[in-house]
């Protein structure tokens, strides 16, 4: 951007980053440190990355400054803010991943946890940067393989931070980061033994960490259980992530509801259409709407317009169990009717009634399909009652004959 | 100087041998310490040789005591000939023999490289020393060997200094010979048992002793070795020793001539010293040059040689079982030697130095000089890179890579070479990690396996080459029609690679549009290198059978046998053939060609006259001697082999043991890509040696590649090195394997059709056709075609797997037709899509997987019959709807219904546990069977009576068997009491 910079000018920035670093460092300023390692978020500092290209031997100055002694440190980012802004990707990850090293050796030694927002901001840098380099392999053919790399590099520092002290608050920033990047390469399982130690090690007081950690690590342990239909316990994560997300951040607001909308859905608690279109999340209009109506073509299609969306987020299985809720509002409305006409005979319901009304609603479904469904239904308290094989007939309890769930998931 | 060199090769044999016998060494150690003045500084030494060694402690206090005691040494060298004297009359020789010529092997070829590497460093390094003796504090092994040199220049009045410096000289010269002895191992050994004997016959006053002594002590092994070496030498040198005993002073000089020799073929200066080495040089300069040399050594002694060879081989190969159950230790011996080697280098490069000293120091001083800053530090990162830039040094093609930019590059290497002792004084990890370099030539010629190593490592310069110009000298080698064309072709090929290096232009040619040079004159070759390759080759061949063979094209992973070290060795001199070749080629030779002119006059002032008598007296040594050549006085002949010697040790300069033991494992990971790879370069090129040597080549290409990471490894061009099959047989039972394959077992695509064919007609079981198919998908593999067929025969074998059940060989196939899909090659991709679909669903819970596999579906497959029908199993699955599923078995298409059916009970279960919640109060057996897919057909009509009737007989036993209450109402339709199951099932929850 800077066409040209002078001698003078880059010697004059990269003089005043050391400065910048020793004066954070020995001041125990952690958010000015931390300011300095955001290579891919603080836009100053593409201008020292102008100026090193400029200045070729930047080591020299950092050998002379106050800094020297972080030259560890300071030599590989200055490497990876060269790359960087020469949009070598790759090099600049391995650089800072360097320098993330050094920097963990240092914040090793000090006792405080003041630079613990700093380390937050490496560990945020180097997935963001492996990121950009695993796209960089990507597009020239290459096995992408950074992020893993940062994978595991995070689960250093996790190892780090876990422990006494006051430094173990920073360990759910890096959960959070290392959650980010498995679900990312989709290999979610490996965010099982740190959630164990979160939960389980008795030195986490989970109250404890800052409440952007806890929402985001709420929300990503809320969409394991999704992936593990443990409905009640993602209802109980994603609404705790609901329900500490900062108002202000819509867009976390809505990738948390893209997930607990489905669960309460499938618990049968259904959202008001305000808040659907508040957020954006229309795909789901017609999934309440079916539920609503007992309309199964509806949810069939509202499934099958947006099947690649709801596979890629994961609830696609989440919803498509709705069907059984869809069929009970089905069967719940042809009892009313037939309750509306004669309620002494409302109870039993015939098999022929169901299918000529799936017939109407264009689902061409035979009489042994039907009994199989009316028989799942039964089976999974959907409908209290029981069904005569003999006489084709769903005899349907007297007595609230269509439980609702009430936040309870359907038995399986 | 013949023995002294001897001696010092013996001296690295010993120390591996000595590794091996550390007990003895240890107490040599301990009478020579309390006498040795300057352990210290040498101890400094030994520490880092002990690093080096891993095991040897006792044999680095050793080789302090031995150099501290120059002063003494003429007493002590008495001594410690005496001492090894008496070891070797111990007997201990045998075995020690045996471990002394495969320390040898891995020495020699550490040693090389050390020498190469070591002497220029050295000589800078000793230059400073000797010019600034005050300053070699931090090089105190330098200043020891300069002790040495003064004591041994003390016994011998002569030459006094030069002398001393001849002494060790001979000491790289016994690096050189270790080398030597590498392509040769045995022979080499035998040789330098040969002049540990002289040596200890002269140990009395001659400097040769010293030498020895010096050997001995550095190796502290020295009585092993010694031993081992004596025993051989007995053979061979025992004559050259009584002459040489005669003349003490002209061994000496010898040794200094052949010091001066290796020196200079080290250093690149000693060439020029003796007359001899002139020619040698020019050898020296091209890899075929060295091999020429080699020859020439060979022709020199050329019948006594092979006689001796030849015997002391069988010799040797007796020897080799008891090496070989050794072997384990033997590696780490050889492993140590290597570092004893290296050691034996610095001394060796002292003394050239010392000799050179006021004409070589300029130069030397300039190497050090670039050397040395980093070297003169020792610092662990300094070492760190010295091992890698030594090993492309070594390396011939690693080599070029360095030559381009460091045109002193030999030099650097040896420089490097010895700074990586110096690094590994700092810390243990920087002598591994030099080691490791070194180590991979030592250790590939103790085991065979470690010979496939080395070939592997020599493959490795291959590695550095571009590609554009593997495929040059692919097509150079596709002319030659015989093994002798091919040699001459390789020596030609170092030629031309040599020049293009020396050029600069290895990178920028264009070698895919290079016209290929006119085919060489075999015998011509052969004239030059005839001798000595005949030798190689004809002595392995005689050792070889042709199972061996098999096993050696297999070396690189399997051989660990005992009985395999005995062809191993001819093994490894058949390598060490091809290795020459490549060595030659590639290595840091030419460099040290130049290097060796502008030393070799001053050298050759002073060498001279001993040059003269030494090649006498080395003449007819070498008529005894004759298979060490570089014992013999001969310059041209040590030259010759200090160049191979260097060649081969840049080749074996394969890193760290560790890092082989790593490449191994991960060798296998990487699957049998490599070695099917391997096998195809042995296929491809027909002659035993190349075959060898390409089949290194690619292992130690593969080995570069991983250890520079995986980058690199996908830069591999396999597929050059594709094995094609011979094999006619239609029928073949599967094996897997264990080592690279044989092209004569290995079928091609023709007739692996027919194969194909015949499993699909055959009646046989699922067992023999899964044996078949197995044996096919191998040679697929290991022929690297990927084409139709390949997707045929997975899908062949994917299919019988569904139709038997066996899920794990379905699922086999299942993850090679995905990426043979990817590939775009066709087949019949839905329907194996719609297995996997199946698969995942009916044998994971897990909904992740369940949701990548459904989403990986492209809109074109959910169109697909057999995708659509596994689309709607699965959801009536997930719904647990079980008409909708047994519906569904029925009309099956393709081998779903296989797969369905390993879900049918579970669903069958499911159902009738639905059932009995929900159905009051009985439910007709009748309708179960129909919905459950008892009976085949839909039983809506009358046809299907009888079937209905057997499949509500099956399902009668089915409700039996799972607890079901039947009872029968009175038109005698059987009837499932609901109730009664539904406390069963439950309870069976």
């Amino acid at each position: 951007m800077a066409a040209y910079m002078s001698m003078g000018e880059a010697h004059r920035r990269i003089a005043e980053y050391l400065n910048r670093f020793y004066d954070a460092v020995s001041s125990q300023d952690g958010k000015s440190l931390s300011r300095l390692f955001s290579i891919s978020s603080d836009s100053s500092l593409q201008f020292l990355a102008d100026a090193l290209n400029t200045f070729q031997d930047a080591n020299r100055i950092i050998r002379q400054s106050e800094s020297s002694q972080y030259a560890d440190i300071i030599v590989p980012v200055f490497r990876a803010l060269q790359s960087y802004r020469l949009r070598n990707l790759v090099e600049s990850y391995l650089a800072f991943e360097k320098a993330a090293n050094a920097f963990v050796q240092e914040f090793r030694n000090w006792e405080s946890a003041w630079a613990l927002e700093a380390l937050c901001v490496i560990a945020y840098e180097i997935r963001i940067l492996a990121e950009r380099a695993d796209k960089e392999l990507a597009s020239i053919g290459k096995s992408p393989e950074k992020l893993k790399g940062a994978g595991s590099f995070l689960m250093k520092v996790f190892g780090v931070l876990a422990g006494k002290g006051p430094k173990r608050v920073g360990a759910l920033y890096v959960t959070c980061q290392l959650f980010k990047i498995y679900f990312k390469l989709g290999t979610v399982h490996l965010c099982r033994s740190v959630i164990r130690s979160i939960e389980t090690a008795r030195i986490f007081d989970f109250e404890e960490f800052p409440a952007r950690d806890k929402v985001t690590y709420m929300y990503y342990t809320g969409r394991l259980e999704v992936y593990n239909e443990n409905f009640p316990a993602a209802d109980h994560k994603l609404s705790y992530a609901l329900t500490h997300c900062s108002p202000l951040k819509e867009a976390n607001i809505r990738m948390i509801l893209k997930y607990l909308i489905p669960v309460k859905l499938s618990i049968g608690i259904l959202p008001w259409n305000s808040l659907l279109d508040k957020f954006n999340l229309t795909e789901y209009n017609n999934v309440v709407l079916a539920l609503k109506r007992g309309d199964l073509r509806l949810l069939r299609h509202a499934l099958e317009e947006h099947e690649d969306r709801f596979l890629r987020s994961g609830v696609y299985l989440v919803l498509e169990k709705l069907e059984l809720q869809v069929y009970q509002r089905l069967i719940k409305k042809i009892y009313l009717i037939q309750k509306q006409k004669d309620p002494n005979k409302a109870h039993q319901i015939k098999l022929d009634v169901i299918v000529k009304a799936l017939k109407w609603l264009e689902m061409d479904m035979d009489v042994d399909e039907v009994e199989c469904i009316v028989s799942i239904l039964i089976y999974k308290n959907l409908m209290k009652g029981y069904f005569a094989h003999k006489s084709k007939v769903v005899v349907l309890s007297k007595q609230d004959p269509f439980p609702r769930l009430n936040g309870k998931p359907v038995t399986s | 100087m013949n023995q002294g060199e001897t001696d010092q090769t013996i001296t690295t044999l010993d120390t591996k041998s000595a590794e091996q016998h550390q007990i003895v060494d240890q107490v040599h150690t301990s009478s020579y310490y309390p006498p040795n003045p300057a352990v210290v500084s040498w101890s400094t030494h030994g520490e880092n040789h002990i690093l080096r060694e891993n095991g040897t402690l006792s044999n680095p206090s050793y080789l302090h005591d031995q150099r501290v005691e120059p002063s003494s040494r003429n007493v002590r060298d008495g001594m410690n000939v005496s001492s090894i004297a008496s070891t070797s009359n111990s007997g201990v020789a045998n075995v020690a023999q045996s471990y002394s010529s495969y320390a040898t092997y891995p020495n020699t070829d550490p040693y090389g490289y050390n020498s190469s590497g070591y002497a220029g460093y050295y000589s800078g390094y000793q230059q400073q020393s000797n010019q600034y003796q005050p300053q070699s504090n931090q090089y105190q092994q330098q200043s020891n060997q300069y002790q040495q040199q003064s004591n041994q220049s003390y016994p011998q009045p002569v030459g006094a200094y030069p002398n001393t410096g001849a002494p060790y000289q001979p000491l790289s010269s016994f690096q050189n010979t270790g080398s030597y002895t590498g392509p040769a191992s045995y022979s080499s050994t035998y040789y330098n048992p040969g002049d540990y004997q002289t040596s200890g016959s002269y140990t009395s006053g001659t400097y040769g002793a010293q030498t020895n002594l010096w050997h001995g002590g550095q190796y502290a092994e020295y009585n092993s070795n010694q031993y081992a070496s004596y025993k051989p030498e007995t053979n061979a040198a025992y004559s050259s020793t009584a002459a040489i005993g005669t003349s003490q002073y002209q061994q000496h000089y010898k040794q200094w001539s052949d010091y001066y020799n290796q020196s200079q073929t080290e250093v690149s200066c000693a060439p020029g010293t003796e007359n001899l080495s002139v020619s040698s040089a020019s050898n020296l300069s091209s890899v075929p040059s060295a091999i020429s040399a080699y020859s020439a050594s060979n022709s020199q002694l050329p019948a006594p040689y092979t006689l001796s060879w030849r015997p002391e081989s069988s010799s040797s190969e007796s020897t080799s079982l008891q090496t070989g159950i050794v072997s384990g230790s033997i590696h780490e011996g050889y492993w140590k030697q290597g570092t004893p080697a290296l050691q034996d280098n610095y001394s060796n490069s002292q003394p050239p130095h010392v000799q050179k000293p006021l004409d070589a120091n300029p130069t030397y001083g300039s190497f050090q000089n670039q050397q040395q800053s980093t070297f003169s530090h020792g610092s662990s990162t300094l070492y760190l890179v010295s091992p890698s830039s030594f090993q492309t040094i070594s390396q011939p093609l690693d080599s070029r890579r360095v030559n381009k930019p460091i045109p002193t590059n030999p030099r650097i290497a040896s420089n490097l070479a010895l700074g990586v002792p110096k690094p590994d004084k700092d810390s243990t990890t920087a002598s591994t990690d030099s080691k490791p370099a070194y180590v991979s030539v030592s250790m590939p010629k103790p085991n065979e396996k470690e010979l496939s190593h080395d070939a592997a490592d020599s493959v490795l310069k291959p590695g550095v080459f571009p590609n554009s110009l593997r495929g040059y000298v692919e097509r150079a080698f596709a002319r030659c029609k015989d093994d002798m064309q091919k040699a001459a072709c390789q020596i030609k090929m170092k030629e031309v690679i040599t020049r293009a290096t020396a050029e600069g232009t290895l990178y920028t040619r264009d070698w895919d549009t290079e016209p290929l040079f006119p085919l060489p004159d075999a015998n011509a070759v052969n004239k030059e290198g005839g001798q000595f390759l005949a030798s190689i080759s004809s002595s392995p061949k005689n050792k070889r059978s042709p199972s061996r063979r098999a096993k050696s094209r297999w070396e690189p992973i399997p051989e660990e046998k005992v009985d395999e070290k005995s062809t191993n060795l001819s093994y490894g001199t058949v390598k060490y053939g091809g290795w020459n070749k490549q060595f030659s080629a590639g290595k840091t030779e030419n460099k040290e060609n130049t290097f060796s002119t502008k030393f070799s006059f001053p050298e050759q002032k002073i060498q001279n006259n001993n040059a003269t008598r030494l090649a006498k007296r080395q003449r007819l040594s070498n008529g005894l001697n004759a298979a060490d050549g570089e014992t013999s006085s001969d310059s041209d002949k040590e030259q010759s082999l200090t160049a191979y010697y260097s060649a081969a040790v840049a080749l074996a300069d394969s890193p760290e043991e560790k890092k082989r033991r790593e490449n191994r494992s991960k060798r296998f990971e990487k699957g049998r890509g490599s070695r099917s790879d391997n096998n195809q370069l042995k296929a491809k090129k027909m002659g035993a040696s190349n075959f060898y040597a390409k089949r290194a080549s690619a292992v130690v290409v593969g080995k570069n590649f991983e250890e520079k990471g995986s980058r690199a490894v996908e830069d591999i061009d396999w597929d050059a090195l594709t094995v094609k099959g011979t094999c006619q047989e239609i029928e073949k039972h599967y094996l897997r394997l264990t080592s690279a394959p044989d092209p004569a077992t290995v079928r091609p695509e023709e007739v692996l059709e027919k194969a194909l064919l015949m499993v699909q007609n055959s009646q046989k079981n699922y067992l023999y056709k899964c044996d078949q198919l197995k044996s096919i998908r191998q040679d697929l593999t290991v022929q690297h075609i990927r084409n139709e067929l390949t997707v045929k025969v997975y899908e062949t074998h994917a299919r019988l797997a569904i139709e038997v059940g066996d899920l794990p060989e379905y699922n086999q196939c299942q993850s090679q037709l995905r990426t043979l899909y990817l590939e775009g090659i066709k087949g019949c991709h839905m329907e194996f899509a719609a297995y996997n679909l199946l698969c995942v669903l009916l044998h994971s819970s897990n909904n992740r997987d369940l949701l990548s596999a459904m989403s990986r579906l492209s809109a074109e497959a959910k169109k697909d019959e057999a995708v659509k029908h596994a689309l709607s199993v699965r959801a009536a699955m997930t719904s647990g709807n079980y008409v909708m599923f047994f519906r569904l078995y029925k009309t099956a298409p393709n081998l779903n219904s296989y797969l369905m059916d390993l879900y049918a009970e579970k669903m069958r279960y499911a159902a009738i546990r639905c059932m009995s919640r929900s159905y009051r109060p009985t439910v007709p057996v009748s309708y179960i069977a129909q919905i459950l897919g008892f009976a085949n057909l839909l039983l809506t009509t009358e046809e299907s009576d009888e079937k209905d009737v057997d499949g509500v007989e099956e399902c009668v036993e089915w409700l039996k068997a799972h607890g079901g209450c039947l009872t029968s109402d009175n038109s005698g339709e059987m009837l499932l009491d609901t109730k009664v199951i539904l406390s069963i099932v439950f309870l069976c929850q």
